[in-house]
């Protein structure tokens, strides 16, 4: 039974809140606006942005809908971390916040800014369209309507946790291959592709993944994993980026692009001297004349420094490398019986 | 603009639905979708709990039949009986159709469609996706959508239907991004904007967009709103934000406690106890508390959900979201304790009049989901039925529309008219000296609406409203935007939302004044009874010269006699 409700009782605190303005029609560049309130606990950080459009400055600007955590409108960033300003409470954020009292409020990254916290939608939405994050049903259309598909509960588990997703871009904006290369297909995005792709009623798995292995695909993610510890509905996205290259590699084959032949350089190295052999490794990945091409000048300049990986005969294998193999064995055919009941 | 053949405003369950229908129908139409949001924010992803339809997955001898009459029976006599046919007869096909079309429901253990009982109904007959229901859906109507090419218009603002003589000549919206007034010439409109449940403010479970738009621009265009006075109040709403905590609760086997920690719905309802219809159930939590034996706090009074004898598992793979949602709001966990709950407006019932292929009054403009009133839900929604709604009509509209097209001739939208609309919104609107804030009027109307139009009403509390809203509408005359931004003014958009709540309001003021009876969600004290004999009629509120002129429509019956609603 509840103990006491008059938890909010406890008390005020002065919260400065750093909110980043810009109005594209009069501002040359951004800036930051203070605003001081008294924030109780249990308040969020969009209701102390509402206290401060409706009784300080009407014109700070940013996107609000169902104020449950469920629409995903008000993704921003708060003190420097994506996160749904609904469902942030103010006082958690102070609490760890590194300038006592104050919290700093931006838009997302990744995304066209528009005006204030209000960031443009538009290009994760084209990206959705670009890989067909559909289900392109195996029922023709003039059939639907008249029987269900038999769906196992493993089946729908196994997309349950995807279908979460509700698109705020809190995975978008920090993504670490996003901001270098804004073409890259995104994490929602490839967990969107990914919760397509295990569905048995899907058809256009091969074509969807076809899209998927090329530039700016799923061989782009470099695993930094802050899509998934962003991820407001705590889904394993990285799980989703795996399930894709494992389906990559089984149904296109390990010498499909420069993505699946650096995982297979990595499967090999590993396998063979529980580590990396460096030096030829962009070799492998993309072949003779890209490395001379693309690398030479920063293989001088490393040979310069000194800073040149040792050559392949000099790689040895590590300590207790044959348990090592053993266990990687078992590891990888693990892996592909996994695979293969998920595949049924 | 090139004129379209259909314009749909709004991008929920219902618009998208009639987009996708639409294109199947006639794929060579030109098509577009407004939205005020981007689709998958709009509403329809926050019903949690599901779609009623009688797959009987889990009760074998669930029949149509039988849902139509629990339909009927739940809106108190009030649904017209031939569109009930069509909403509980379609159920099936469509859940089925979405099913097909990639929609990821929980399944039983023979692989079908799951169904759990919800209140009201017979069977247990509510689809399911856990507690995302809406969302699953939403999703992949506008995946669907995206798939089909249709062309949407996200973050427009619809202002007011362009009306030469009988007919629209289509839409005047405002581009959020720009602040610019465009217009859309069509041949057909339909309205899909949703429910205008959120002018109860922070008595609402409400998204804060649901103001009603769709119904406000009807209005002023002289289409009459039918039913507007029945409102539904959910009865278990967060206490301290009116969010929402799906009957999927209670459905799973939650209990409502006073503070005694008796199980007070044995008195209300002692053979459906929680599941009872929820009209019923609210009244029963607002008793509670009315009589004294409610919890006490700052935020208000209020009873409790116990879910804590549920157990962790299911409780975490049943009905996740509830828990997040009461941590996030509440600061409770509901495997540990039970979360503080009253009544929270939830659904409007009415909605602009439609005819069962969802035309209005008004050639070439059509209304479906929460903004329509076909009438399927009569005086009381049942739960599990808005999602059908939504998804039924919805997809009756997108192909009435495509039929339709073709008989009119595309309309014609001056610039004189688009000038005259960005004068109305953006001239009037800084009035110097004293001035009115817009917050603190739009939290008057939900707190004037709770009290005088709530759950209890009597008619000097409903003079009150009425004079209340009159008040605040001459108020808002003074009313300031201080953002003078054309980009992305969203005060300027919240003002304008506002003005549509209290033309509203209004509607709901003066129907609930009128209707002298008790039926379904609306309760009168001093008319305690229902009253078939002068109010089994539908109302219709027409804006006449500026003022509320209220008429009447007849109840079409059908199979089933008028019978006293006990559960």
């Amino acid at each position: 039974m509840t103990v006491s409700t008059d938890q909010h009782k406890e008390g005020k605190k002065e919260v400065t809140f750093r909110v980043f303005r810009f109005n594209p029609q009069v501002d040359s560049k951004p800036y930051f606006d203070d605003y001081t309130i008294p924030v109780e606990r249990g308040v969020t950080v969009l209701r102390s942005l509402n206290y401060i459009k409706e009784h300080i400055d009407g014109s700070v600007s940013f996107r609000a809908f169902c104020q449950a955590g469920i629409c995903g409108s008000c993704g921003m960033r708060v003190n420097g971390l994506s996160q749904l300003a609904c469902t942030t409470q103010v006082w958690d954020v102070l609490a760890k916040s590194r300038e006592p009292g104050i919290i700093k409020v931006e838009p997302l990254r990744n995304l066209p800014l528009i005006k204030d916290l209000i960031v443009d939608m538009d290009p994760l939405v084209g990206k959705m369209v670009h890989y067909s994050n559909w289900i392109d049903s195996t029922m023709p259309e003039a059939q639907m309507g008249k029987k269900e598909f038999l769906i196992s509960e493993e089946e729908f588990l196994r997309y349950d946790k995807a279908t979460d997703c509700i698109l705020c871009a809190s995975c978008v904006s920090e993504c670490s291959i996003l901001r270098a290369n804004k073409e890259y297909v995104s994490p929602a995005v490839l967990l969107k592709s990914y919760r397509m792709s295990v569905d048995s009623r899907d058809s256009m798995h091969e074509t969807r993944l076809a899209e998927l292995v090329k530039d700016h695909g799923v061989w782009d993610c470099t695993h930094c994993y802050r899509c998934q510890e962003s991820c407001v509905k705590s889904i394993p996205i990285m799980d989703a980026i795996h399930g894709l290259r494992e389906d990559a590699i089984e149904s296109r084959g390990k010498n499909d692009t420069s993505g699946s032949k650096h995982a297979e350089a990595f499967m090999t190295d590993i396998e063979k001297k529980g580590k990396l052999v460096e030096a030829t490794l962009p070799i492998r990945t993309n072949g003779v004349v890209w490395t001379v091409q693309n690398l030479l000048p920063m293989a001088m300049k490393m040979i310069m420094k000194r800073r040149t990986p040792p050559p392949p005969p000099l790689v040895k294998s590590v300590k207790g490398i044959k348990i090592f193999r053993t266990m990687f064995r078992e590891m990888t055919e693990h892996v592909k019986q996994d695979h293969k009941s998920h595949k049924k | 603009m090139k004129p379209f053949d259909i314009v749909i405003v709004g991008g929920g369950g219902a618009g998208l639905y009639a987009a996708m229908e639409a294109m199947k129908t006639n794929p060579a139409l030109n098509i577009a979708v407004l939205s005020k949001v981007y689709p998958n924010r709009s509403h329809t992803s926050a019903a949690q709990g599901g779609a009623n339809a009688a797959l009987g997955n889990k009760a074998k001898d669930d029949t149509v039949e039988m849902h139509i009459f629990d339909t009927i029976k739940g809106s108190d006599y009030l649904a017209d009986q031939d569109a009930v046919d069509v909403l509980c007869s379609e159920a099936p096909k469509i859940i089925r159709e979405l099913e097909n079309m990639g929609t990821p429901w929980s399944r039983m253990e023979d692989n079908t469609i799951a169904q759990r009982p919800f209140g009201g109904a017979g069977r247990p007959r509510c689809c399911y996706c856990s507690d995302k229901t809406g969302h699953t859906i939403l999703q992949t109507l506008y995946e669907q959508c995206l798939k089909k090419g249709v062309i949407f218009f996200n973050e427009y603002f619809a202002l007011n239907l362009s009306v030469g003589g009988s007919r629209s000549n289509g839409l005047i919206a405002m581009n959020m991004k720009t602040g610019k007034v465009e217009a859309f010439p069509a041949k057909t409109v339909i309205l899909a904007t949703g429910g205008y449940a959120k002018m109860y403010w922070n008595r609402s479970s409400n998204a804060a967009g649901n103001t009603g738009d769709g119904q406000a621009i009807a209005y002023r265009a002289g289409i009459p709103l039918k039913d507007m006075e029945f409102v539904q109040f959910h009865p278990t709403g967060l206490r301290k934000s009116g969010l929402l905590v799906t009957e999927g609760a209670r459905g799973e086997g939650g209990y409502l406690l006073n503070k005694d920690g008796e199980r007070f719905m044995s008195r209300y309802a002692p053979e459906k106890m929680e599941l009872g219809p929820r009209d019923l159930v609210s009244r029963s939590l607002e008793t509670e508390i009315l009589q004294g034996r409610g919890f006490d706090s700052p935020a208000g009074k209020y009873l409790h959900l116990d879910l804590t004898h549920l157990g962790a598992d299911l409780i975490k793979s049943r009905l996740p979201q509830i828990r997040e949602m009461a941590m996030n709001f509440e600061g409770v966990d509901p495997i540990e304790e039970p979360i503080p709950v009253r009544p929270t407006a939830h659904y409007s019932m009415g909605g602009i009049d439609t005819d069962n292929q969802t035309r209005t009054v008004m050639e070439g403009v059509y209304a479906a989901g929460e903004c329509g009133c076909v009438s399927v839900h009569g005086a009381n929604r049942l739960g599990g039925n808005s999602l059908l709604d939504i998804l039924v009509f919805g997809r009756i509209a997108g192909r009435t529309a495509a039929e339709e097209a073709g008989k009119f001739t595309p309309g014609r939208i001056s610039e004189a008219e688009l000038a005259a609309q960005f004068e109305e919104i953006r001239g009037g609107m800084h009035p110097s000296g004293r001035y009115e804030r817009y917050g603190e009027l739009r939290e008057e109307l939900g707190q004037t609406l709770a009290l005088n139009v709530g759950i209890f009403r009597e008619s000097s509390l409903l003079q009150k409203g009425i004079s209340d809203i009159a008040e605040l509408k001459e108020r808002f005359k003074k009313v300031r935007i201080s953002d003078s931004s054309d980009v992305f003014n969203t005060n300027l958009m919240q003002v304008l939302e506002l003005k549509n709540m209290l033309d509203l309001a209004e509607t709901v003021a003066a129907g609930a004044y009128a209707r002298q009876e008790s039926r379904g969600s609306h309760t009168r004290i001093d008319f305690p009874v229902r009253d078939d004999a002068n109010w089994h009629k539908h109302t219709l509120a027409t804006l006449v010269k500026g003022n509320v002129t209220l008429g009447e429509k007849p109840v079409t019956m059908g199979r089933y006699e008028l019978q006293e609603r006990t559960y």
